[in-house]
């Protein structure tokens, strides 16, 4: 059984990952988790202390369980630049605390780094709002640039042909044949793929009420900073760690909303996309990263995640992720390993890592953090 | 001209827009400045706005509009409700009322309910929505603060099939204070007139060393109206200008509720992830009867309905319940 530890600020339950019910479990890792909740309370998503907290929780882990692999998510400057206009030198000196904070970690871990910037993020320029389509739209999760489109009619489909500012629009047949090999349920993958031009992103069902700056460039590459070696491509990148694990204790670093325009540290390109598909920063990105295969029907853009969420209240605390992915390479490491991040839900469902500390936060609304020890 | 939808009573004329900023006075009627313009429309569970006795279980389309005719220090919605909405317009969406119900029917919700902002301020929308949405055989809900006018008051019970009212506080001095308005007696006013005429609960959130103090005297003017009705005590979550407080007290707070719990049938304790206090027990005989999930900010979920009929399967009592189980969107887990 994983088992979710909630800490709701001073309040501290056990669950059952999968169900959602109170569990009574009492052993040294739940006492090791609790310790650690209970000294690092979550500040928030958009707080100027949120990245150093993935830092501290992490080292405190570190420190008690001594890992050999230590996942990482950075995710403040993000959720920050997604819905907080800056100046670029506001936004500059915020990219530039990242990593600070990262060196920060590195130095007092001694960890052998793996740093990934997600892509590079650009304001956004407009809006198509989808709400009239005779079908259904869905652009779901955080996605910014790409939506699905359900039982389309000829006058939908006319009209998102001939929007300037859709750039293509995919069928399904078509979006699967890109991946050749790679799992699917044809059910689950809407009818159409919609990708927005540059600089533009859907308005469908159910968007934040926040006003969006800026949102994910379309970053066919992105950059990869580590000394292990050099991936070439995002599905390469597990590889290359594994490949070392026995011999160093690494640190696989996530830097979202970061690509090679402000990555700060030397670093490669590293491919980030399959032909004209490339991935935004969200669970196809990470699993991709941590399965080393294209994982982009796991939970397919514009899917219709709603009908899941009513029916389905497995993983309850987990959000849009139902079931915990297998073969990661947090599942398939035998050794230690723990997950520290600012990003709810993936952290401890992607990375797979054995212990994962993560806030709890949805909607930038903090409502304190959640360990997860997986079985 | 005196507006007459809310008790400020906002005197309006075609560049004073009140209170809210949401209306104007013209040929000596009161008119809405952005009609049939929205900030939103979304799906979520009912239980999750919250709902826990109205159709358990079913999908929703949640709605909002802008502006508000409170000044709450802990506003979760500030960037929507507290923003002069004419700054907003870029962000509008622009559907008509038979648009929106098209949208639920699209989307398969069950109903439609407004939860963004406070609904007095866009009231004659809604009641054109009310119109489009009964063709439809929609159900209509709200969440509102219940600072109505009399007449705005009906208007709302006309509207809204069922209502979630905020009871934030139970002194002139605390809504002066935190809320912005000058006193509550409306509110407990309009409490005792929608429970009269609709499907009825109430949500209040504890600021702890603030308003803990006034549970017992709330939960005894609940219970003198309907002891019956469903009361969600919020753990406060600090947004906006109270953004830097603290987290109140879960286990401070539950043990504050232990007289309401005797005087009420259903009190729950929610508004944070894992909270064990959102089970419904039947008044007679405490039999558990129906079980949810709280996700905090994520939203509530039903997780097991185990009163078919609306009645305690251990000794037949009535549930409060307004509609029964949609079971179209409710499958249980497994354990």
């Amino acid at each position: 059984m994983s088992l979710a530890i909630i800490d709701a600020r001073q309040w501290q339950n056990i669950f059952d990952l999968r169900t959602g019910v109170k569990v009574d479990v009492e052993n040294a890792e739940t006492l090791l988790v609790k310790g650690v909740l209970a000294r690092h309370p979550y500040p928030g998503d958009v707080e100027n202390a949120s990245n150093a907290w993935v830092s501290d929780t992490a080292l405190d882990l570190i420190e008690q369980y001594q890992p050999q692999l230590a996942c990482l998510c950075y995710a403040h400057q993000y959720f920050v630049s997604r819905y907080t206009p800056l100046s670029e030198t506001q936004r500059r000196g915020m990219i530039a605390d990242v990593f600070q904070e990262v060196q920060r970690f590195l130095d007092a871990s001694g960890y052998t780094p793996l740093i990934i910037g997600t892509g590079d993020m650009d304001r956004v320029v407009g809006e198509i709002d989808l709400s009239r389509l005779d079908g259904l739209s869905i652009a779901s999760h955080w996605s910014a640039r790409y939506a699905g489109l359900h039982r389309p009619s000829s006058a939908d489909l006319a009209y998102v042909r001939g929007s300037q500012n859709i750039e293509r629009v995919v069928s399904r047949l078509e979006w699967i044949s890109l991946f050749p090999g790679v799992e699917h349920d044809p059910e689950r993958i809407p009818e159409y793929l919609l990708i927005a031009r540059e600089g533009w992103t859907f308005r469908t069902t159910g968007m934040p009420l926040r006003k969006t700056v800026m949102i994910p460039a379309t970053s066919l590459n992105i950059p990869v900073s580590t000394p292990l070696g050099a991936p070439g491509t995002i599905t390469a990148i597990r590889g290359l760690i594994e490949a070392n694990l026995s011999d160093e204790r690494i640190a696989l670093i996530i830097l979202e909303g970061i690509g090679g325009r402000d990555f700060a540290l030397p670093h490669q390109t590293c491919n980030n996309h399959a032909g004209w598909f490339s991935y935004e920063p969200g669970e196809a990105q990470y699993l991709t990263i941590m399965t080393g295969t294209h994982q982009v029907f796991a939970y397919p853009a514009g899917y219709r995640y709603h009908d899941e969420n009513d029916a389905n209240p497995e993983y309850p605390f987990s959000g849009y992720l139902k079931t915990i992915p297998q073969h990661t390479l947090g599942r398939d490491f035998r050794d230690k390993s723990i997950a520290v991040g600012n990003r709810s839900m993936l952290t401890h469902m992607v990375f797979g890592a054995r212990i994962s500390i993560e806030c709890f936060a949805r909607n930038l609304y903090n409502q304190g953090c959640m360990g997860v020890i997986h079985d | 001209m005196r507006c007459n939808y809310c008790e400020w009573r906002c005197e309006l004329d075609r560049e004073r827009y009140g209170v809210c900023r949401m209306y104007y006075a013209d040929d000596g009627v009161i008119r809405e400045r952005f009609p049939g313009r929205w900030s939103t429309y979304a799906m979520s569970r009912v239980e999750s706005l919250p709902f826990y006795h109205a159709y358990p279980g079913s999908r929703v389309l949640t709605i909002g509009t802008f502006g508000c005719n409170f000044s709450c220090r802990y506003c979760s919605n500030g960037y929507i409700a507290r923003r002069d909405p004419s700054e907003l317009t870029e962000g509008m969406y622009d559907l008509s009322t038979e648009e929106l119900v098209r949208m639920a029917l699209k989307l398969e919700c069950h109903s439609i309910i407004f939860n963004v902002n406070e609904p007095t301020v866009s009231l004659p929308s809604l009641l054109d929505l009310k119109i489009q949405a009964g063709k439809a055989g929609l159900p209509l809900g709200c969440l509102t603060n219940a600072y109505t006018t009399p007449e705005a008051t009906q208007m709302l019970a006309d509207i809204f099939d069922f209502i979630n009212i905020g009871l934030k506080g139970f002194t002139a001095a605390f809504h002066r204070e935190y809320i912005g308005v000058p006193d509550v007696a409306p509110i407990l006013r309009n409490i005792r007139a929608l429970a009269g005429m609709r499907h009825v609960e109430i949500t209040t959130p504890i600021i702890q060393g603030v308003n803990e103090g006034d549970i017992e005297a709330m939960a005894s003017f609940i219970a003198g109206i309907d002891r019956e009705i469903p009361w969600h005590v919020f753990r406060l979550l600090p947004e906006h200008e109270m953004k830097d407080s603290d987290y109140p007290s879960i286990a401070a707070i539950d043990k504050a509720l232990s007289g309401a719990r005797a005087e009420l049938a259903y009190v729950y304790f929610h508004n944070f992830v894992g909270s064990q206090w959102v089970n419904s027990a039947c008044p007679d005989c405490g039999q558990t009867v129906i079980e949810r999930i709280s996700l905090g900010c994520g939203g509530d979920k039903l997780s097991r309905f185990l009163c078919a009929d609306n009645r305690c399967p251990e000794c037949g009592h009535a549930i409060r319940m307004h509609g029964t189980l949609i079971p179209r969107f409710h499958r249980e887990v497994a354990l």
